[in-house]
């Protein structure tokens, strides 16, 4: 049943387009930043053509390789990352940035291990998943266990600490173990308490309230907590319909810090207006659909498992981001795929997107979404 | 249309080659996970999934209208604000229009000077936050500017992206900081602006006109408040688009909106009768020890262009808060205090020949005399009487005892007879007569250019609300209410002109700064209140007041000046001398080309001297003299005139000739002699009094030693106060003194104190007074 089928054109169109408008806007957001840090206004520009260059050759090898075979190694990867979570911990192994311990610094870049767990953990759920789901209906028995490897993980991620990717990997978890059958009222059991705890834990400490209060009223200190959430509106506010022109961004002029990180996208409203927000909006939408289409038309459970999680975790990741620089949700470090500046987070972006066209190689391609309800009605007789 | 074909034909591949196996196969799957709880459900699978796009779809879409709600809906909101952390703007002041009198001359200029400036946020930045280098430059630039190092230092620190370090330095000043801070230390977020600062260069010459700025140069007082909008120009900026550190972006142009200047004014003020009338009154405090001040108005009749407004005490427009010469206070802090603020607009900013109001007394008879001529009740040859007159229970007395019985309506203005005026005023009735009296611009402000002009309620709450008779009665001779000195030369400009009320004005032209009439002021005429021949009538009356009344001591040989007296008690002041003495005047009688009002308060005299006729006349007659002059009107010499005049000769050199040759010398220059010593005439003139080249009278004595020495020969200065001019003259001759006598009447000054030794046959000035009560 291996037929060598093309990629998913739509999926790889995305992400070039993207990857495209990531190098373009990284060099506008990052240049007067990079002059006045590194003396060059190329700085930022050079490395993410050349993480994008790597990133895409590591996408086309991944994209050849059968994910089956990738996924009976995940939990080799998983045991690796969960080793490196621990090391990057430890003082004088990782390196300290912001009163946070995330990064191993290998001299010519960086390297985020929570990265690597982020892929591990989505390849070892669905290769996991796809001989188990039937469990996952008991919660004891089935769900339980799944959630403790997650809280592991978690636990790992706040020792750096790093929240945002804690919960980045929780929700996208949470996905693959939804779709994988868990069911709903479960969720909800551990789902509210854990909603109130985390409530709790905003409460009780004074920088994560402080953090929580500055995103209800940014205005209300636009100097000091509510600083970026300001400088961000100010910077989609002025881009209007079509915005300053591409490369004509004031807030880039050091009111928004490091333009081409996480707020790139406010960077991208400013200089392209509505109309550019609504095109990368539109892009990730393409991209999502693909993604999902792919899990859907997957051959076999793994697949379509490893699929969704993939998505997902761009969707969330891009969610959250944009939410973020809409002042929709508090600051948090979430980057947008593809299109903020950075290493290796942009090579683990792309070699999933290779996982992901791999899984499309593999598609049953059945999928329509026209005929796709009428086959959810039948399946659904079928159940009853 | 060829590759949608091909897509359609794959789809429908798609869908026939794996509908069929595929729906078996999820059914089949479904059936066993039923069996085998390992098996995965895949219908679930999809449904989930599929759960899960439209998450993710409808999340993005939220996300799109939180872009578009931020963008539209807030857009504006938002924008202004970043637009004000992003932009960088500094004022580029315009340079204030000039005040130039009528001739061009500047009053009031705005001089270029530097202001110094800082954007301390990128000065820091700059320095790299170095606060050592910070600290040098500190004290380097307060060294340059002469400030305290921790002030600047101060201004360095803050938050801000603005911040002035020293305004409306000297450009030479400018100078020195800005090669400091450019050349020498290469400092690009300290600038050094070009600012204009107001300066007055007359000091305090019209400075009641004029009033003064504040440090924003904007106008506080007089002219440049009230034309304030017209001087002070627009504003420019200085605008950069600026990075989070205050420094300019590199593709934002210097957006520059240059500085519109703001428009010069032309008064019609002319500097040089300004100068003589403010030194008149000047003069006259000193004299007479003025306790309220004083003020005074001249006028172009004909076109009621004010050609000069003076107002006693005065102040410097370049410092007006700087303390008055009447405060002794140590601890004066000028603008810094409220009661200094208040103390000064209450005295020095006051500008009294607007502001103020007072009771005209004898110089309102002038308008009553018109109202009645104009009415036909009186003419000038009319016979009156004046004696007590009763009326309602009070009598009304002139200023002689018993009064000047039958005498021409003339000669009663002459004399300035109350019970005639009293009696003129109600011949003309109630009714009639305010009517002229609103004719001629009372009860009403006359709307002059410049602030703090009573309005026209104000000035109505003067005067009697319902006059009964006896009110038009003391109203008829000046009494029992009050206007305003501009009020009433605007009504003596309407007498000597022929009979128009005009308005009073003070701006003549605006022009920008190249020079284009922007707008050009024509006299306007408010109505006319007499006729020509009324005015004709009264020019000749109230010049007689002066050649022959009340008035003689404005007498000026060869001007013919009219005018008139005016003393009022006023009720106040508990004060001792509250009275208010004035002359109101124009010239010349003939063809009136200035109206002259001269208000002096509380005068601190004796009792015997407190009358316009003594205090006011005099002073007024000088100035009425001085601007003819300098109008260069020529002097018209009357008969008396020619006789009165008594020739001045210089004393020839006498000394090395035989006193017969002197003597004849002497004689030949209209000099008479005495000869001290040897008297045989070849005896040789070793000495003379007075000296040779001095300037003498005529008929005057002069010694000439044979023998001895002047010094020799001295006599003490006798006290000719209160003496006539015979008795005076006799006096002096016969102390072998020479006289120069000035004026007529009674003495009232002598140039040496009682007393004072002096050289026989010395000349000394006597300044003769009549005694007028009115
Ligand atoms: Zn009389």
């Amino acid at each position: 049943m291996k037929r060598k089928r093309e990629y998913d054109f739509w999926l790889l169109f995305t992400v070039m387009v993207l990857l495209a408008m990531g190098v373009i806007m990284v060099f506008s957001a990052s240049s007067y930043y990079a002059a006045y840090n590194w003396n060059n206004k190329f700085h930022f520009l050079i490395r993410q053509l050349l993480w994008s260059c790597v990133g895409l050759v590591c996408m086309f090898v991944i994209s050849n390789i059968d994910y089956r075979r990738l996924a009976i190694i995940s939990p080799v990867l998983m045991l690796i990352s969960i080793v490196l979570l621990i090391l990057v911990a430890i003082p004088g192994i990782g390196a300290k940035y912001n009163d946070a311990r995330r990064w191993f610094n290998l001299g010519f870049t960086t390297f985020q291990p929570s990265e690597l767990m982020k892929l591990s953990l989505i390849m070892f759920l669905s290769f996991s998943l796809a001989k188990n789901s039937g469990k996952l209906r008991f919660f004891f028995r089935g769900l339980v266990p799944y959630l403790l490897i997650v809280g592991f993980v978690d636990l790992l991620l706040l020792l750096e600490p790093h929240y945002s990717c804690a919960v980045l990997i929780t929700l996208v978890a949470v996905v693959i173990l939804f779709c994988a059958g868990a069911r709903i009222f479960h969720f909800l059991a551990i789902g509210v308490p854990t909603i109130a705890a985390a409530a709790c834990l905003v409460i009780s400490s004074e920088y994560r309230l402080q953090r929580f209060l500055a995103f209800l009223d940014p205005f209300a200190d636009p100097q000091g907590s509510g600083y970026q959430a300001v400088n961000s509106l100010y910077a989609i506010a002025s881009g209007s319909i079509f915005g300053r022109g591409l490369g004509k961004s004031l807030q880039k002029y050091l009111y928004i810090p490091e333009p081409q990180n996480d707020f790139i996208f406010s960077i991208v409203a400013e200089e392209l207006g509505f109309v550019g927000a609504f095109t990368v909006i539109v892009l990730f939408l393409l991209l999502i659909w693909r993604g999902v289409r792919i899990s859907m038309n997957a051959p076999d459970m793994m697949g379509s498992l490893m699929a969704i999680g993939i998505t997902s975790l761009v969707a969330i990741e891009t969610i959250i981001n944009i939410a973020v620089v809409t002042a929709t949700l508090p600051v948090t470090g979430m980057p947008l795929p593809f299109i903020s500046y950075g290493g290796t987070s942009m090579l683990f972006v792309l070699a999933s997107m290779g996982i992901l066209l791999n899984i499309s190689r593999n598609s049953v391609n059945n999928f329509n979404p026209v005929r796709g309800s009428e086959l959810l009605k039948r399946a659904r007789q079928g159940e009853g | 249309m060829k590759s949608s074909k091909r897509k359609n034909i794959k789809s429908m591949h798609h869908k026939t080659a794996s509908k069929a196996p595929v729906d078996l196969k999820s059914v089949r799957k479904k059936k066993r996970a039923e069996e085998i709880p390992n098996q995965p459900n895949t219908g679930m699978l999809k449904r989930r999934e599929f759960f899960m796009l439209l998450v993710f779809t409808l999340s993005l879409f939220f996300m799109l209208y939180r872009v578009g709600f931020i963008q539209f809906v807030k857009g504006e909101e938002y924008q202004k604000k970043a637009y004000y952390t992003q932009t960088q703007k500094r004022q580029i002041n315009p340079k204030r229009g000039t005040i130039y009198d009528r001739n061009g001359k500047g009053l009031a200029i705005s001089a270029s000077v530097d202001t110094v400036s800082v954007n301390p946020n990128a000065l820091r930045s700059e320095l790299n936050n170095d606060p050592g280098e910070l600290q040098e430059l500190a004290e380097g630039l307060a060294e340059i500017l002469d400030m305290d190092a921790m002030d600047v230092m101060k201004v360095f620190n803050r938050n801000s992206r603005f911040e002035y370090v020293k305004r409306k330095i000297d450009r030479e000043l400018g100078a020195r900081v800005r090669n400091y801070v450019v050349q020498e230390k290469g400092i690009k977020n300290i600038y050094i602006d070009e600012d204009s600062k107001r300066y007055y260069p007359n000091g305090s010459l019209a400075a009641h006109i004029l009033g003064f700025t504040g440090i924003d140069d904007q106008g506080l007082a007089g002219i440049e408040l009230k034309l304030d909008a017209t001087l002070k120009g627009m504003p420019g900026k200085i605008m950069n688009e600026v990075d989070v550190l205050g420094r300019p972006i590199s593709f934002s142009k210097e957006r520059y909106v240059e500085a519109v200047d703001g428009y010069d004014v032309f008064l019609t003020i002319d500097e040089t009768i300004q100068y003589f009338t403010q030194k008149a009154i000047e003069q006259a405090a000193l004299d007479y020890n003025l306790k309220r001040g004083a003020a005074a108005i001249v006028m172009n009749p004909n076109t009621g262009e004010v050609l000069a407004m003076a107002s006693y005490p005065d102040f410097d427009p370049n410092h007006p808060d700087a303390k008055p010469y009447f405060v002794d206070n140590p601890e004066w802090l000028g603008f810094a205090s409220v009661e200094d603020t208040e103390l000064l607009w209450q005295t020095v900013f006051r500008n009294r020949a607007v502001n103020d109001t007072y009771e005209p007394g004898s110089t309102f008879k002038a308008i009553t005399a018109a109202a009645a001529l104009e009415e036909g009740v009186v003419t000038p040859e009319t016979t009156v009487v004046c004696k007590p007159y009763s009326l309602a229970g009070h009598t009304i007395n002139c200023w002689r005892a018993g009064g000047h019985g039958q005498e021409d309506f003339t000669h009663a203005v002459y004399n300035s007879c109350n019970p005639v005026f009293v009696q003129e005023a109600l011949a003309v009735g109630i009714e009639k007569f305010y009517t002229y009296v609103r004719m001629f611009g009372f009860q009403k402000r006359t709307g002059l250019e410049i602030s703090g002009e009573p309005t026209d309620e104000e000035y109505r709450n003067l005067w009697h609300k319902e006059p009964k008779e006896i009110d038009l009665a003391v109203t008829g001779f000046g009494q029992r209410f009050q206007i305003s000195p501009i009020q009433l030369a605007s009504a003596y400009c309407a007498i000597a002109n022929g009979g128009n009320l005009m308005k009073p004005m003070l701006v003549k032209q605006i022009s920008d700064s190249n020079g284009n009439i922007i707008q050009k002021f024509e006299p306007q005429v408010v109505r006319k209140v007499i006729s020509e021949e009324t005015s004709k009538t009264i020019r000749t009356i109230l010049e007689g007041v002066v050649s022959e009344g009340t008035g003689k001591n404005a007498y000026v040989s060869g001007y013919r000046i009219a005018g008139k007296t005016g003393t009022s008690e006023t009720l106040q002041t508990e004060s001792e001398g509250r009275y208010v003495v004035s002359f109101a005047a124009f010239a010349p009688a003939d063809k009136p080309e200035i109206v002259v009002l001269l208000v002096l308060d509380h005068p601190q005299v004796a009792m015997h001297l407190r009358s316009g006729g003594i205090l006011a006349a005099p002073v007024a007659g000088k100035l009425c003299e001085d601007i003819l002059e300098y109008l260069q009107v020529e002097r018209q010499y009357s008969e008396r005139d020619m006789k009165e005049m008594t020739e001045e000769v210089y004393v020839p050199s006498l000394v090395g000739l035989t006193v017969s040759e002197a003597i004849e010398k002497l004689k030949a220059y209209g000099l008479k002699y005495v000869v001290e010593g040897s008297q045989a005439e070849d005896a040789v003139v070793k000495d003379q009094t007075p000296k040779a080249d001095f300037s003498i009278p005529q008929n005057s004595t002069v010694i000439i030693y044979t023998e001895g020495s002047p010094e020799n020969n001295m006599v003490p200065m006798p006290d000719l106060t209160n003496k006539t001019v015979d008795e005076a003259t006799a006096t002096m001759k016969n102390l072998g003194l020479n006289i120069r006598i000035r004026g007529e009447g009674m003495a009232l000054r002598q140039q040496y104190e009682p007393g004072t030794p002096l050289q026989k046959g010395e000349v000394v000035d006597v300044e003769f007074m009549l005694l007028i009560a009115d």
